[in-house]
């Protein structure tokens, strides 16, 4: 009898001790929440689900220890909503977002209209805005709170066409097709301008509507201009795969280039091995390659066991901006949007992409661009092997 | 302009229409029958590119098995959409159009929860390009054109000479006296169902090595089928085939003058024009 009293006496100061602890851990710890858009569903939602991922793995890092800012340590939520790639619905989703979830960051969007709606609402509400969409006016001196977290068709155009003119010099002709919004009139502007500027001919500045299915008739359009490259600048993976494929149907044999292309593996996938064959991408990153750090390759084979597929570039954008954001914290000690701020802009921080800084301020007027290294990969044989590393002309001035 | 491109870009928009002609025809066989705008159609074009997906690319069967089993299912799904949702709606036309509005969101939706949210390729069945001089077509497209053609005459024969489709023209006109006459309403009924979304299946499974497939495949397909019926003549076969002939022929030679957007409004403002100036379409009934 005596025995079972000590046993339950026992239990009951163990549960207690547990009750406390546990009420001690949640006094302690705050929560963060942060902020995630992105094309969860529809044509563009390889993109969405890139970013939500590599946040999703971040975060899930971060809370095993809890993010330490000063004297408190946070617990990071992350609330996400998918916006179809549609400006009205992220502008509902950017409301929701700041007040009803009262996020103070969003760490993650894609597609350029996308990311002029979310602007509109959070730049005037002081919410840091970090983004993977390539449209030039994203970054300007009028919205010191948004940044892109990868490097744009401004960043990747020249040093790429660079590399194609020294290396394969007969290589006279480009034509340009992109999707025929913000991201692809960017995309394809910066090419074209690439191209001028280092004495290729622009064969064709051509646009499709997003979602078409059918690239037979503007390849044909295409194809009676006799290009020596087709760059299929900021096609998303599945359209990009489809023109490839289709281009081959109707016998294009010249080189083929992706300026915006963030994930080779996907386009060999859409394409098949033949028509994939050969395509360079100066935006993707490697997760396998000889050209990438150790970090990236554990976030690699971390993403591919856990979701089944490899991770493009996107994915590791939004991991490395969820780093930079997070160590600004810490380095600010306070999670108040100014401080931190004013941290990110001065400071360069270790990242998976290895050393990063801020810069663009010749190109935007504002220093809100992350800078590093770019590689370029080359689809051979159905696999993407990493073929040379170049630097962006801003990160050289650095 | 050459004129070797001008046959190619009739070539690449007939190469097309022909299967969105499939989709039409499915549309306008369901709305001759039970009077029903099916705004969901684009959604069986979806279940047949994943029909497709899962037996050819994932299951490894034989492509032409693979397109027997995908528009058999996808008919097989018509009928229950028939027998579940539509039979209960008839004579009440517009609340079947709303209700097909809302089987698109529930089929779509379903598929993304089903089938996931990313395309997903279908290997080609057929490699390799035909060449005629400067023209060129992938010997993919052409045995769809092929196919496709010959499932649009198939139709037609079945429509003209079998007693079937005879009680299916019969009931649109007297359902009261097509029943004296013996006809099984009922039967007819989800069997026009069932063959116009058996249409839209083959059509998807056709396209699916071409486009890849994806849970909002459909929405274009439908878009396109809804110019062609409406160009063409609602109800009217030939017609379908007359506006989807029209459409092809517009868009494909239309993109060597004009940007991509504008030649998706030339589509609608074919619409614009027939429905201003000869409402029934072109080989309507009046």
């Amino acid at each position: 009898m005596r025995m079972h009293r000590s046993i339950a006496t026992l239990a009951i100061l163990a549960l207690a001790a547990t009750l406390a602890g546990g009420a001690a851990v949640q006094a302690e710890d705050k929560t963060l929440a942060i902020g995630l858009l992105g094309p969860l569903s529809g044509g563009a939602a390889s993109y969405g689900v890139e970013l939500l991922r590599g946040a999703e793995l971040r975060v899930e890092e971060i809370n095993k220890t809890g993010l330490k800012v000063g004297a408190d340590t946070y617990r990071i939520k992350l609330v996400s909503y998918d916006h179809k790639a549609q400006a009205a619905d992220t502008a509902t989703a950017t409301n929701k977002l700041i007040f009803q979830d009262k996020v103070k960051y969003i760490i993650g969007n894609a597609v350029g209209a996308t990311c002029n709606a979310a602007q509109t609402i959070t730049e005037p509400n002081k919410v840091m805005f970090s983004f993977v969409c390539w449209g030039t006016n994203n970054l300007a001196p009028e919205k010191p709170y948004s940044f892109r977290s990868m490097l744009s068709q401004w960043e990747l155009a020249e040093p790429f066409y660079r590399w194609v003119k020294e290396n394969h010099p007969k290589i006279k002709r480009v034509a340009a097709i992109s999707p025929n919004d913000t991201s692809g009139k960017d995309t394809n502007t910066a090419v074209v301008k690439a191209l001028k500027a280092l004495g290729f001919e622009v064969a064709a500045d051509e646009y499709y509507e997003r979602g078409t299915k059918d690239f037979y008739p503007v390849l044909t359009k295409i194809l009676a201009q006799k290009p020596d490259m087709i760059d299929v600048a900021a096609a998303p993976p599945g359209e990009a795969g489809l023109i490839l494929k289709q281009a081959m149907e109707l016998g294009f044999k010249g080189a083929k280039g992706w300026t915006a292309g963030i994930n080779p593996f996907t386009i060999i996938s859409v394409a098949g091995p033949e028509a994939a064959e050969g395509v360079w991408s100066p935006a993707n990153i490697n997760v396998k390659g000889d050209h990438v750090s150790a970090a990236v390759r554990k976030f690699g084979e971390t993403y591919e066991k856990r979701y089944g597929e490899v991770p493009g570039a996107i994915a590791v954008a939004n991991y490395a901006a969820f780093d930079v954001f997070t160590q600004a914290m810490q380095k600010a000690g306070s999670v108040d949007t100014d401080k931190v701020l004013a941290v990110l802009t001065k400071e360069q921080f270790q990242t998976v992409w290895g050393p990063l800084a801020l810069g663009g301020k010749e190109t935007y007027g504002i220093d809100r661009q992350f800078l590093y290294p770019l590689v370029i990969s080359e689809v051979r044989q159905g696999k993407v092997v990493d073929i040379a590393q170049v630097l962006p002309a801003a990160l050289k001035k650095k | 302009m050459p004129i070797e491109l001008l046959v190619q870009a009739l070539l690449n928009g007939f190469g097309v229409a022909v299967v969105y002609i499939l989709v039409a025809l499915g549309l306008t066989l369901i709305f001759s029958i039970l009077e029903v705008i099916n705004f969901a159609h684009g959604e069986f074009y979806m279940l047949g590119g994943f029909a497709a997906y899962y037996l050819f690319a994932v299951g490894g069967l034989n492509y032409v098995v693979t397109l027997v089993l995908a528009v058999l299912l996808v008919g097989l799904a018509g009928v229950v959409a028939e027998r579940l949702v539509f039979r209960h709606l008839w004579g009440r036309t517009l609340n079947a159009f709303i209700v097909s509005l809302g089987l698109l969101w529930v089929l779509q939706a379903t598929a993304q929860l089903s089938f996931g949210v990313l395309d997903k390729s279908v290997p080609s069945a057929v490699s390799g390009i035909v060449r005629v001089g400067v023209v060129v077509v992938s010997r993919e497209r052409l045995f769809v054109i092929l196919t496709a053609v010959a499932l649009i005459v198939g139709l037609q024969l079945f429509l003209t000479f079998t007693r079937t489709a005879q009680a299916m023209r019969a009931v649109p006109q007297d359902a009261d006296a097509a029943a004296l006459q013996g006809v099984n309403i009922e039967l007819v009924s989800a069997l026009g169902f069932g063959i116009g979304c058996a249409l839209a299946g083959a059509a998807g499974a056709l396209l699916a090595p071409i486009f890849a497939v994806s849970p909002t495949m459909g929405a274009l397909p439908v878009v396109k089928a809804f110019i062609i019926i409406i160009v063409g003549g609602m109800g009217s076969l030939p017609g379908a085939v007359l506006g989807g002939l029209l459409l092809g022929a517009v868009e494909g030679v239309g993109t060597l003058f004009m940007s991509s957007a504008a030649v998706n409004i030339l589509g609608f403002l074919m619409v614009i024009a027939i429905l201003l100036l000869r409402p029934r379409g072109l080989l309507g009934a009046a």
